[in-house]
């Protein structure tokens, strides 16, 4: 009750006639007090002078200022010096003209804690006319925790982003290095088959001779060209480290819930219980369910029903992460190509996703497949080992 | 001796053929394992070489098949596959000479 108490034992100008309102005041105070205390938010009441007359439990935790530190005196304390100036100014603006700025509104600003520290607050304000002149209500919301959590999932849509990007770059490379494979392996037997051909039978002058074969030596060269290239796009290993699943799918998921407020599709996650951790490369699996999700969303898009969901669970030492969709499936005809790069149907996009999520599932020792029965809809299982160690036991070229 | 090429790609199947053919040796195409499986069945002195991407059943279907043959041939698989693709597929086959595209006659001859 201190602070209403408090707004009682700041008017001690009031007259004898106040005493017959004062037993409903002490009804609605008491009330008024539990409803305050209990507000996970700051409120605080002013007067027209800026006084505080109310500070609740909440803000002191947020402000670092006791009930008895704040009453009565100017409401700027709490904020930060710039603010706390021209705040007199603001409420006087109303005060003369009623154009309402924060009133009923509200707005992001920064306030000040007891040590110094400014950080930012929602604030929304509220005005009552009561016996004693106007009051204004302000309520507090702490935005650091949000901010926190934006920041960190900026950070992560970042990360993906570029994640995206490279391994958009590495399949790409790999992939036109394997169709330019081909055609460049018939050149050279072509050209070799020529050159031996006409070595033992002296079919072609030593001039043409040496032409063909400066044409294969430029072949070999584009073949190196591409070894190189594959060097290049295929040494990127998973960068493992022991992952807690469940919170991780769950914030795949929330990943891909923020880029679709409005579409109507409902999401679902579900997670069997004593999942171990998974030896995985965090970013590189958190690209592969971001895509899976994504189009799973993008295939409900015209559906009646609108739901996507994801299982996490365990299959002989493997964690599964099911991706399933009330969508209308894979049509049969795509599905053989499905996961090969440049095959994609859709209108944006390179067609590279399910290529390179594939490629990031088997280079952690696990596959990327589709499941699914008739008239259901589309539902990709992404398997990875929870032990590692089948990579490196495997690698015969290297 | 005989060398089976199983290879859909023409360019490189028809390529291989006329190089070997230029180096003496008869040498037969099939676009897939399936016209592969059709035909008589490779002899213990011929060659078969395999491409691991092949349409329908796959290169490694084709290496299990000949494995399992009373007096098999010998087998050559050839693939343009990353290493990851081509080190999943191996890993789940016996040893086999194994060369990566492109080729060339220096790389191929000796295994002949």
């Amino acid at each position: 009750m201190q602070a209403v108490r408090g707004t009682m034992a700041d008017e001690p100008a009031r007259g004898e006639e106040k005493t017959t309102e004062e037993p409903v005041w002490t009804v609605s105070g008491a009330r008024l007090e539990s409803v305050l205390d209990t507000a996970v938010d700051g409120i605080v009441v002013i007067n027209d002078r800026m006084q505080v007359l109310a500070y609740n439990k909440a803000c002191e935790h947020l402000f670092g200022y006791s009930v008895s530190e704040v009453l009565g005196r100017n409401v700027s304390m709490i904020m930060p010096a710039h603010y706390a100036a021209a705040h007199d100014g603001y409420v006087q603006h109303y005060l003369d003209t009623g154009e309402k700025r924060i009133i009923g509104i509200g707005r992001e600003v920064a306030a000040r804690h007891k040590d110094g520290t400014e950080f930012p607050v929602e604030l929304s304000v509220g005005e009552a006319v009561t016996p004693d002149g106007r009051q204004f209500i302000g309520i507090l919301r702490d935005l650091r925790p949000r901010k926190q959590i934006e920041r960190s999932l900026a950070q992560a849509q970042a990360q993906l982003v570029h994640m995206t990007r490279i391994s958009a770059i590495d399949e790409m490379g790999a992939a036109i290095a394997h169709e330019l494979n081909q055609p460049l392996t018939a050149v050279l037997l072509y050209l070799q088959a020529v050159v031996r051909k006409s070595r033992d039978k002296s079919l072609l002058d030593a001039q043409m001779l040496g032409v063909i074969e400066k044409a294969m030596r430029e072949a070999e060269r584009a073949g190196e060209i591409i070894q190189r290239m594959r060097q290049l796009v295929e040494k990127r290993e998973p960068e493992r480290s022991d992952t807690d699943v469940a919170p991780f799918a769950r914030s795949c998921v929330e990943l891909v819930e923020l880029g679709s407020a409005d579409s109507g599709v409902s999401f679902q996650v579900r997670i069997d219980p004593d999942m171990p951790l998974v030896s995985m490369d965090p970013v590189q699996i958190r690209q592969v369910l971001v895509n899976l999700l994504r189009n799973a969303r993008e295939a409900v898009s015209a559906a009646p029903v609108r739901q996507v969901s994801l299982h996490v669970t365990m299959d002989e030492g493997y964690a599964e992460f099911r991706v399933a969709d009330s969508g209308p499936g894979v049509p049969k005809e795509v599905v053989p190509e499905l996961f090969r790069a440049f095959s994609s149907q859709k209108r944006k996009g390179l067609g590279l996703g399910l290529a390179i999520s594939r490629t990031i599932a088997q280079n952690h020792g696990g596959d990327l497949v589709l499941r699914q029965a008739a008239g259901k809809g589309a539902t990709f299982v992404l398997r990875l080992p929870v032990e590692c160690g089948i990579d490196s036991a495997l690698a015969p070229d290297q | 001796m005989t060398v089976h090429i199983i290879e859909d790609d023409y360019g490189v199947a028809d390529a291989l053929a006329t190089l070997l053919g230029g180096v003496g040796h008869d040498a037969i195409c099939y676009p897939d394992a399936e016209s592969f499986f059709e035909a008589p069945p490779p002899l213990s002195q011929d060659v078969v070489i395999v491409d691991l991407g092949l349409p329908g059943l796959s290169g490694v279907q084709v290496v299990r098949w000949l494995e399992k043959l009373k007096t098999p041939p010998r087998i050559i698989v050839i693939s343009g596959q990353s290493n990851t693709q081509i080190r999943n597929v191996i890993s789940k086959l016996r040893p086999v000479v194994f060369l990566r595209k492109p080729l060339s006659e220096d790389l191929l001859v000796p295994h002949l």
